[in-house]
């Protein structure tokens, strides 16, 4: 279980990592298309989705900070959380709660930008705080002693 | 606590906490699914908006379990509004439908075509003429219909699968008729998953002329549509030229297929004549300014070619433009407006022929998103009134009612809504009344 903890907490991290790389390459892919005359407007987004065909193919990176960000992040948090209730490490569900908290946090605040695009710079900020939290909750399982042997230790030292 | 129970309570704890968390969830899930089959008119839940509840012809069938139950009456049957039989049409059109790579601005689309192109055929009707169309579904695999944007027409003409008739599979056909009752800009498309098959093209133009015929020399469709990305009119990835005396005026007849907003503007002043089939009631002059056609709307423009051998040019969006005049004669792209025309302050007022002081009923249509589950999907949905599909109300009214909406959408982004066979005038936006001639729409973005 305390692997499984490390890997879904690496997993939410390098998703963060994915997820600030695939909107950059999707900004840098949108101002080439535009330096070469292309308009870009909510048609153009849509009608890609519902075709499949691309008007440029970074296209593909604002898709999948959709799916990442919709699906499969909040899915890895909420799997974090749910084996952090197994791993019996102290703090482990602690951090997994933080990891969640803020996914939800970073949801809230993507959808907040359509409205207000300040909102967009705090998702970004959030970004770095996510990464930094679930990389902290997946490296900490290495250095901190087992809890429950702690506990062991403490009970055999306790004449019942 | 003894150290055995201790233990069983460490046991036992993540797993109660892990159902705690999945319980609910799963639950959700399940709620949420929807049967393979189910009928629409039991969807949801009603709503009289205070008024009185219809007693006759109430179509909620009440079937399913915990849904309100309408009183026993005789119901007419929806394959018996239909326009009188016996009627001889005066246009009559077939229309095959087929799946097909486009080839629009030299790439290969994966597409639909309605009579070998995309767009299909303008059929175009005068006021008061009974229109026929013969549909038939050559190779559109997942089936078609037709629906008629903007046009009132008997409910069984609708063209809704699943709500107005059965879908049309391949090899099946299907006979339109109705009488186009409205003069102005519309048009038609499938509507059997019609995501798809609208952005791939299968649609065409309306368009009905008045009686009287129209003021203009000269009249122009022009249809906006996204290919894969790429901006066409009339299906051509590049501007429209047409040609045209100097000094002609001309109607140029813009309607937008896509999911999106655009923005039309012109090089020199216009008249907007009509806004989604609706005459404007005396539109005036306009420059610098835009106007926005939300998705599926139309707006008919009125332009003069100018008298010293230049073109006038109507954007449409950045990327195409409507160019009209002399051969040759061409105009530079004018820089897009910072304003945009507010049509709640366009024109004149004229009386609406309904006493809006008494409505019948008021409703409420808040649109928002929300994280749920939809047909068992996880996701960031749209919701109605703070309800997830299928969840959602279903406005009951009679025939004749004065029906006051409020619609406020919450969710920070854009959302297009047509009503189908009816339309709507708009009374006030953000607290500020209408003061110029009745808006009727039947698309609007919210």
């Amino acid at each position: 279980m305390r692997t499984a903890y490390k890997v879904l907490a690496y997993l939410v991290a390098a998703e963060v990592a994915i997820q600030a790389m695939v909107m950059v390459w999707a900004i840098a892919g949108l101002s080439k298309w535009v330096e070469g005359g292309g308009v870009f407007d909510k048609s153009v987004i849509e009608g890609s989705a519902e075709t499949g065909a691309m008007p440029f193919p970074e296209v593909l990176g604002i898709l999948v900070h959709g799916i990442n960000g919709i699906f499969v992040i909040p899915g890895l948090a909420l799997l974090l959380l749910i084996v952090s209730f197994f791993t019996k490490r102290r703090g482990a569900i602690k951090w997994a709660l933080i990891v969640f908290g803020l996914v939800i946090v970073q949801g809230q605040l993507g959808f907040l930008g359509h409205d207000f695009p300040l909102g967009g710079a705090l998702h970004g900020l959030n970004a770095l705080a996510l990464f930094g939290v679930a990389l902290y909750a997946g490296r900490r399982l290495r250095v901190a002693a087992p809890a429950a042997v702690e506990h062991e230790q403490a009970r055999a030292a306790t004449p019942v | 606590m003894t150290s055995g129970s201790r233990r069983v309570l460490q046991a036992a704890l993540p797993v109660l906490a892990t159902v705690a968390i999945v319980a609910p969830l799963a639950w959700l899930w399940q709620a949420s699914r929807v049967p393979g089959v189910y009928s629409v008119m039991d969807m949801g839940h009603l709503d009289y908006g205070g008024g009185a509840a219809p007693e006759a012809g109430g179509g909620h069938g009440g079937h399913a379990p915990g849904h309100v139950h309408q009183p026993s009456v005789p119901s007419r049957m929806i394959t018996d509004l239909v326009a009188d039989p016996t009627r001889p049409a005066d246009v009559q059109v077939d229309v095959v439908t087929r799946q097909q790579t486009l080839t629009v601005g030299g790439r290969a689309i994966p597409g639909f075509t309605v009579n070998s192109t995309s767009p299909g055929p303008e059929i175009r009707a005068r006021q008061g003429q009974l229109i026929e169309a013969q549909l038939r579904n050559e190779s559109v695999a997942d089936g078609v219909t037709l629906h008629w944007h903007g046009v009132d027409v008997p409910n069984a003409m609708d063209g809704v699968a699943g709500v107005t008739q059965d879908t049309v599979s391949v090899g099946g056909e299907f006979t339109y008729r109705f009488v186009a009752e409205q003069a102005g800009s519309f048009w038609y498309h499938s509507h059997q998953v019609s995501n798809p098959q609208v952005a791939g093209g299968l649609f065409g133009s309306l368009v009905v002329t008045p009686k009287s015929g129209i003021a203009q020399q000269l009249e122009v469709s022009a249809i906006a549509h996204t290919y894969g990305g790429l901006r066409t009119i009339n299906g051509k990835a590049e501007d429209l030229r047409e040609p045209a005396q100097p000094g002609r005026r001309v109607r140029v007849r813009v309607i937008n297929t896509d999911n999106g907003p655009i923005k039309a503007w012109a090089n020199g002043t216009y008249r907007l004549l009509a806004v989604d089939g609706t005459e404007v009631h005396r539109p005036t002059e306009v420059s610098d300014r835009s106007v926005t056609l939300t998705a599926g709307a139309r707006a008919d423009f009125e332009v003069q070619v100018p008298g010293d051998g230049t073109a006038v040019r109507i954007q449409l969006s950045k990327s195409t433009a409507v160019i009209i005049g002399p051969a040759g004669a061409d105009a530079p792209a004018p820089p897009q407006p910072d304003d945009e025309l507010d049509l709640l302050a366009y024109g004149s007022p004229a009386p609406l022929g309904f006493d809006l002081a008494q409505p019948t009923r008021r409703f409420d249509y808040l649109i928002d998103r929300r994280p749920g589950f939809v047909k068992g999907r996880p996701g960031m949905w749209w919701s109605i009134n703070g309800h997830l599909f299928p969840n959602v109300p279903m406005y009951l009214v009679r025939e004749g009612d004065v029906v006051v909406m409020h619609i406020e959408n919450r969710s920070g982004e854009v959302h297009p809504m047509h009503l189908h066979g009816h339309h709507l005038v708009v009374l006030a936006r953000n607290g500020v009344a209408a003061s110029g001639s009745p808006w009727w729409v039947d698309c609007s973005t919210f």
